[in-house]
């Protein structure tokens, strides 16, 4: 670009170096070669402005120097008119106050409006950084939990278990019947410690989700609930396991609170794959008022950024008096059917 | 002996007060909270030992460690004794710099065996230094790359880890299976190849201790 400029540039000072010598030799008189000097300046400055415009980075800031840039050459060239022909009343204001005018309009409107595809591209880095954050916020937090769980939980028993084994040992030849004692308790610890690895495990990831996938997970799940909970299935092959462990304790929370809060006597759990998309809906028959916000502290809140990561959406219906509806729809791919058929349960 | 323990879990805090009680060590405050521990050595002066849980409230990392090294702080050379279920050689190097001798550090697994840990009490609170063996294990491995200790024969540093462990000249001769004076030999050659002052023999064990975990750490 710049070689091509300095060609250009030094052509156009070769032919008005050329007409200057022309009009030398052949008697001077009135100096007409300044229109050719002004002719060639004309692309040439044309060409520099707008490829001092085009360093700019690509977009709409780019056009609007480019703007500027064309429109400085021609107010210029204006001045120049004005110069060369003899210098009469200051025409070229209104062309070049016409120019300022739409150069202000364009730089107003960019700032001003940013155009549509730019509104979008930038709700959805909003989205894209919120729901990124908050599935790294709930992974540490569950980490946090799940080290918390085993510190406190496991690893403490078998603690006080090596303690009453050590005891225990040192008292049966002395107090046997002290030692029996103390042995009982360490068979006491041992089941309580292998109850709280057991859940430790099922919060992390629930056994029953990794044999029979979402459809038997939730059936499961729902044979668990103190209300009935009625579970169709309709999901031709297998989701991808975080989606699957996603909107399996989605579900579990939304169960949840069909007990704390709402008050139902029934409950069912709809799952189904349409277009592409992963469809979960939950209802009851309580009492309604349910909030997405996390008025109340059902967890619904959590559940929409858990579900955010994936671009997935709660939308709930839950008008005082009830009944409450949760629908949480996943976009995702199926993989190859799987053997065992979908089913449902009562 | 009078010991403080705190603990904030209760099945532990319990079990270690009943395990000590048992061996007729006793425990004049078992307490929950970094706050309540430090009442507790104020008020229970004179505390032969205190036996503390790295992690307690209120933030449940490493508030009892903190709070062991400043209970060593306002009572200079108060024997402690910091149990966790898992070991750092970070955490030893602070409560080793924390001042000379009635240092512990063990995993809390090693109340299992009750005549090993009772020993490692009696010895913290007589002043002596008792690193777990999975402290020292870790040091042994990063050993070979740190210069000073690599001037140590294999022997002399698996002298030095029995040391860290806090056993005696004696307990180190027969996990070695050599002499008394064998041990003494390796003793005085790592106190010179470690280029320690020449102070006290008790301090000095501690001090190479000390380097020990330094120099392991930089390897």
């Amino acid at each position: 670009m710049t070689r091509t400029l300095r060609l250009g540039a030094a052509f156009a000072a070769g032919l008005g170096l050329l007409t200057t010598l022309i009009w030398g030799v052949s008697g001077q008189g009135y100096f007409w070669p300044r229109w050719v000097w002004m002719g060639v300046a004309i692309p040439v400055g044309l060409a520099g402005a707008v490829a001092w415009a085009r360093q700019q980075r690509a977009g709409r800031r780019r056009r609007l120097a480019v703007h500027g840039a064309i429109s400085a050459v021609i107010s210029l060239l204006e001045v120049v008119i004005w110069l060369l022909s003899g210098l009469g009343w200051f025409w070229p204001i209104f062309p070049i106050a016409g120019l300022a005018a739409l150069f202000g309009v364009h730089a107003w409107v960019l700032t001003r409006l940013p155009p549509e595809r730019e509104r979008e591209l930038l709700q959805r880095v909003d989205v894209l950084s919120r729901s990124r954050s908050g599935a790294l916020d709930i992974q540490a937090a569950e980490l946090r939990r799940i080290e918390r769980d085993l510190h406190d939980g496991a690893q403490a028993r078998m603690v006080s278990l090596a303690m009453s084994l050590g005891l225990a040992a040192r008292l049966v030849k002395t107090d046997p019947d002290a030692a029996a004692n103390l042995l009982d308790e360490a068979r006491a610890s041992t089941v309580s410690a292998l109850d709280e690895l057991r859940d430790v495990v099922h919060g992390i990831h629930p056994p029953v989700l990794a044999d029979r996938g979402l459809a038997g997970a939730v059936e499961a799940l729902a044979l668990d609930v103190a209300v009935p909970v009625t579970v169709t299935a309709d999901i031709p092959g297998s989701l991808p396991a975080p989606v699957e462990s996603a909107l399996y304790f989605a579900t579990a929370e939304c169960l949840a609170n069909v007990v704390k809060h709402s008050g139902a006597s029934r409950a069912s759990v709809d799952l189904a794959y349409r277009d592409g998309r992963v469809v979960v809906v939950i209802g009851d028959n309580g009492a309604g008022g349910a909030r997405l916000d996390g008025g109340g502290g059902t967890g619904l809140a959590g559940i929409v950024r858990r579900l955010e990561a994936f671009d997935g959406t709660v939308a709930l219906s839950s008008p005082a008096g009830g009944p409450t509806t949760v629908t949480m729809e996943v976009p995702c791919a199926l993989s190859s059917p799987k053997t065992s058929p979908s089913s449902a349960t009562d | 002996m009078r010991v403080v323990i705190a603990e904030d879990l209760a099945l532990l805090r319990d079990g270690l007060t009943r395990l000590l009680q048992a061996s007729d060590i006793e425990v004049v405050a078992a307490v929950a909270d970094p706050t309540a521990f430090a009442a507790a050595l104020r008020e229970h002066q004179p505390v032969d030992l205190a036996i503390v849980d790295v992690r307690m409230p209120p933030t449940f990392t490493t508030e009892g460690l903190t709070a062991a090294i400043e209970a060593r702080a306002s009572t200079p050379g108060l024997p402690v004794l910091v149990l966790s279920q898992y070991v750092e050689r970070l955490y030893a190097r602070e409560l080793m710099s924390s001042g000379d001798g009635g240092i512990g550090y063990l995993l809390k697994d090693r109340v299992a065996d009750i005549d090993a840990f009772l020993d490692a009490v009696h010895r913290v609170a007589a002043g002596g230094t008792v690193l777990d063996p999975k402290v020292v294990s870790g040091l042994l491995s990063h050993a070979e790359r740190s210069a000073p200790i690599a001037r140590l024969t294999a022997r002399e540093r698996e002298a030095l880890g029995l040391m860290a462990e806090g056993m005696s000249n004696a307990a180190i001769a027969t996990a070695m299976v050599v002499t008394d004076k064998a041990v003494g030999k390796h003793i005085s050659n790592i106190f010179m190849k470690l280029d320690l002052p020449d102070v006290p023999d008790h301090n000095r064990r501690v001090l190479a201790v000390l380097k020990y975990l330094q120099e392991s750490d930089t390897g």
